[in-house]
């Protein structure tokens, strides 16, 4: 470990940038999924530097609210301060957090990534709403929005909105989609607001992610079974249906659908498709046309041909320089590796190595 | 093989254009059992190449060479069209819009005089020499097919010890031997004759002059290569650290070769050899990150190239000075192509658009949706001709195809009356938010020479439909030709299928090789004489 530590260190030599770790992260056991999606949020600049900040503030406090908050800001603290510029620190605090705090998470079994930072952002959400609403005093004493574990959460539809509390993790990660319905008989256009801290997209073979915006998009219509209820006909109507963006998240986190259950054999599939994506990127699904630019920050990757199994490893841009991160081992790549991990144009390859979560950040 | 469509099921043999239908005549491929450790790294690429009857073809009077080759030779032009450069220009004549190939994308589409209608089967010690061929790199190996023939195997393989060979460029006006370069992943490049490589029955590169040799010049991938126009033996390599080098082959490079620092790398810069012996002659600094593709004008005085940065370039090649360019809308570019006028560039890259470029504007003019992933090869097909003889004047129409990473090629044509009141803003199936928006933007004030645009708004651009979207292979594709009678799609990993323009498949027996070759043998051909002389020239 140490010798590859200073091997990454040679490979950066004098390019190395100041005041930036690199640290490989120990595997408890299968924590892979932990350790790939940690390096990709390290690596997120505006999250990191606001975690520290919020734990330069909150750590004279002493040890009696720990939580998975304060465990991820501890072991951000302590990567970024090492002597060292390299080698290898075991999230072992958080790790024990993770799995006191979800069962899903307890057992040595293989576990998704998205999964992990769907729960991880939701409950760090959780933890800032509960001490803001703390820090108030307000007669409401707790008033945690309602957990979903897996998809965007739903805003009052329309109504008289409670103001929600925008935290900094919000500020990064949270974006508006709007829901837009139309129903055919009337016309009349009902829309929707909902928050998302990242889209999951569905996947086509050979395609790119700008194509899977948009048919994240693309207008879908209600018929048949799938009638929409229509207010102002007050009956259930043949509607059109359509997904944008209203407000673009400040860091675009994009989910690939690549575990999908398969009907027929009564499982969950990995599909291995070939999905292109480019180093930057812009948003046209938007409401306003937005034209804002994205870069390409992280990759968590998912090495393995079925959903059961398999390995995570990430990819991570900092200043510059392109870096694989897998558990323990840390190694510099050429930004062209990144198309490695497209994923493979025919079935049954033998390349297993598909991207699974991506990070951009808004060059605004 | 036949494993190549074992694994496409559900790909159809012919597509329907306006015109007709387009018939998967033949398909080329490499040894199944090549599985080169690198193979899949390497994106294949495809050279189409005519060598001429005689190995020095000296320009000769037609009258002397009006023997009963001259018939096949025409034949050979008709059957497989076109022509590099201005001499194509007199082939075509009259025809004002479809008048050559241009060095597409990434593929040297370059067409020489002469074929031969006999080099069936492998090649043989007492071969002849002449024929057309495809040249295409998969893994470490560079292929040749016999583009004529029926056979799906290469009838040469070359191999490479200790790089790959990524790009290569065919010249059918090379003055002496040395008609073929190749450009390594090392950085490596090789001039050879591509007839003494069919001579020879060993699997090694025979009679090469090697440049930049062990990258001592530049050690960075070569991504894109190609002869200068009327160049006199010069020809231009891209590499991946974004500059790009003039050679001039034949000539021996003792000299110091070495250049100067490059003092600000976000600047353009040219320098020249400090050693008048030295090969390259020349540098010139382009970008930060990749080239990923050049192309030169036609007639040799604009150089385009492309790259990672997304920027498209376009510089005075004598005067060594950037004219114009742009940005993509987003992400990096992949490929280049002009029109056989000169007026437009077509570029292909990571926002799944292909990008009309007008040198009369210095700017994007449209933009084609219709891909489902990144565009990695555009070519305008120069044999187009306007089904109606209606357009005159402004109506000028243009046939142009790409191909992409969802493995398919879309055929467009650009009217341009159409541009400048766009009537497609909003293509069938497209989100409506693309429609609206200002079409007098894009009659803007033309920028000043030097200068690069930045990415246009979605809103100012006006958007084409495809007239044909097909799926052609079941890997993603890495480019396209096209010849007088056919369109030719290349796959990343090595496969490529020649499909027949209507008219030209539909008469002809279910053999493409017998077509070619029996037509070139039949009679009727010989007394379609005209023109032969232009041909010559």
């Amino acid at each position: 470990m140490g010798a590859a530590g200073s091997k990454l260190e040679k490979a950066l030599g004098d390019q190395f940038p100041e005041g930036e770790r690199y640290f490989g992260l120990e595997n408890f056991g299968n924590t892979c999924y932990c350790n790939s999606v940690l390096q990709a949020l390290y690596f997120c600049v505006p999250f990191r530097e606001q975690l520290l900040e919020y734990y330069g503030n909150n750590k004279t406090q002493g040890d009696a609210d720990d939580n998975l908050l304060t465990c991820l800001a501890e072991l951000f603290s302590q990567i970024c301060s090492q002597k060292k510029k390299t080698g290898v620190i075991a999230p072992k605090r958080f790790v024990q957090r993770v799995k006191k705090q979800n069962e899903l998470f307890r057992s040595y079994m293989h576990q998704d990534a998205h999964e992990f930072l769907n729960f991880l952002l939701n409950e760090l959400v959780d933890i800032l709403e509960k001490e803001s609403n703390a820090a108030k005093a307000s007669p409401e004493t707790s008033s945690p929005s309602e957990k979903t574990a897996n998809g965007p959460r739903s805003l009052q539809p329309n109504g008289v909105q409670k103001e929600p509390l925008v935290t900094w993790v919000h500020k990064n990660f949270q974006g508006i989609l709007t829901n837009e319905t139309r129903c055919l008989r009337c016309e009349t256009v009902t829309a929707r607001d909902e928050t998302f801290l990242d889209l999951s997209l569905d996947i086509e073979q050979n395609s790119s992610i700008t194509s899977c915006l948009r048919n994240f998009s693309s207008t879908e219509t209600l018929n048949a079974e799938d009638k929409f209820f229509c207010d102002k006909c007050c009956s259930l109507q043949e509607a059109q249906k359509r997904m944008k963006i209203k407000k673009p998240p400040h860091i675009l986190v994009i989910h690939l659908k690549r575990f999908k259950y398969i009907e027929q054999l009564g499982r969950y599939k990995k599909l291995s498709y070939r999905v292109v994506f480019p180093l930057e990127l812009k948003l046209s699904n938007t409401v306003e046309d937005a034209d804002s630019e994205y870069s390409l920050f992280a990759v968590v990757v998912h090495v393995g041909s079925g959903p059961n199994h398999g390995h995570y490893v990430s990819l991570v841009k900092s200043h510059n320089h392109w870096l694989f991160f897998d558990d323990e081992n840390v190694e510099m790549i050429d930004e062209s590796a990144v198309q490695t991990f497209f994923g493979s144009a025919q079935e049954y390859s033998s390349n297993t190595d598909h991207g699974y979560i991506l990070f951009y950040e808004s060059l605004k | 093989m036949s494993a190549s469509n074992a694994q496409s099921p559900g790909l159809k043999t012919y597509f329907k254009t306006p015109e007709g239908r387009y018939k998967l005549q033949y398909e080329k491929t490499h040894p199944s059992g090549l599985l080169h450790y690198s193979h899949g790294k390497v994106v294949t690429q495809v050279t189409f190449a005519q060598l001429k009857d005689k190995p020095v073809p000296q320009p000769t009077p037609a009258s002397s060479t009006l023997s009963s080759t001259s018939g096949v030779r025409l034949a050979a032009a008709r059957l497989l069209g076109g022509g590099n450069g201005s001499r194509a220009l007199s082939f075509v004549g009259g025809n004002g819009t479809s008048k050559t190939v241009s060095g597409n994308s990434r593929i040297g589409s370059l067409v020489g005089h002469g074929v031969s209608g006999s080099t069936n089967g492998p090649i043989s010690s007492n071969y002849d020499g002449k024929g057309t061929y495809l040249i295409f790199n998969v893994g470490d190996t560079l292929f040749v097919s016999d583009f004529n023939s029926q056979d799906k195997d290469p009838i040469k393989a070359i191999h490479f010890s200790n790089s790959n060979p990524v790009c290569h460029a065919f010249d059918p006006e090379a003055k002496d031997g040395h008609d073929l370069v190749i450009g390594l992943s090392s950085g490596d490049v090789y001039s050879v004759s591509l007839r003494q490589q069919l001579q020879d029955l060993g699997k090694k590169l025979v009679g090469a002059q090697h440049y930049n040799k062990d990258g001592t010049l530049n050690n960075s991938r070569c991504t894109s290569i190609a002869w200068v126009p009327e160049g006199d033996g010069l020809f231009v390599v891209a590499h991946a650290d974004g500059n790009l080098y003039i050679y001039e082959k034949n000539k021996d490079g003792t000299g110091d070769s070495s250049f100067p620092v490059i003092k600000d790398p976000t600047q353009y810069s040219v320098a020249h050899a400090r050693s008048s012996k030295s090969n390259a002659i020349s540098r010139w600094h382009i970008c930060q990150g990749s080239i990923n593709n050049i192309s030169f004008s036609v007639d040799g005085m604009f150089l385009a190239t492309v790259g990672r940065d997304g920027y498209l370039r376009v510089f005075d090649y004598s005067k060594e000075q950037l004219i114009c360019g742009g940005k993509s809308y987003y992400g990096a570019l992949l490929c280049c192509a002009w029109s056989p006028d000169s007026k437009y560039i077509l570029t292909g890259g990571e926002e799944d658009l292909v990008q009309v470029w007008s040198m009369d504007d210095r700017k994007v003019v449209a933009w084609g949706e219709g891909h489902n992933s990144w565009v990695s090869g555009v070519a305008f097909d120069p044999f187009w001709s306007p089904p109606s003889s209606d357009n005159t004047g402004e109506g000028v129409m243009y046939r142009f195809g790409s191909v992409g990473q969802d493995t398919q090629l879309l055929l467009w044509d650009l009217v341009m009356d159409e541009i400048v009141v766009p009537l497609r803003r909003c293509p069938p199936g497209g989100s409506p938010t693309f429609s609206g928006g200002s079409p007098h933007a894009i009659w803007d004030n033309v920028s000043p020479v030097g200068t690069l645009q930045a990415a246009p708004s979605i809103r100012d651009v006006p958007k084409l439909s495809p007239v044909v979207a097909h799926r052609v292979h079941a890997e993603p594709l890495s480019g396209l030709i096209f010849t007088h009678e056919s369109v030719l799609t290349v796959c990343r990993e090595g496969h490529l299928k020649i499909w027949m323009r209507p008219g030209h498949a539909e008469n002809q027996s279910s053999s493409g090789s017998e077509t070619l070759l029996g037509g070139l043998k039949d009679k009727p051909i010989l007394t379609n004489k005209v023109g032969s002389s232009s041909l010559r020239q």
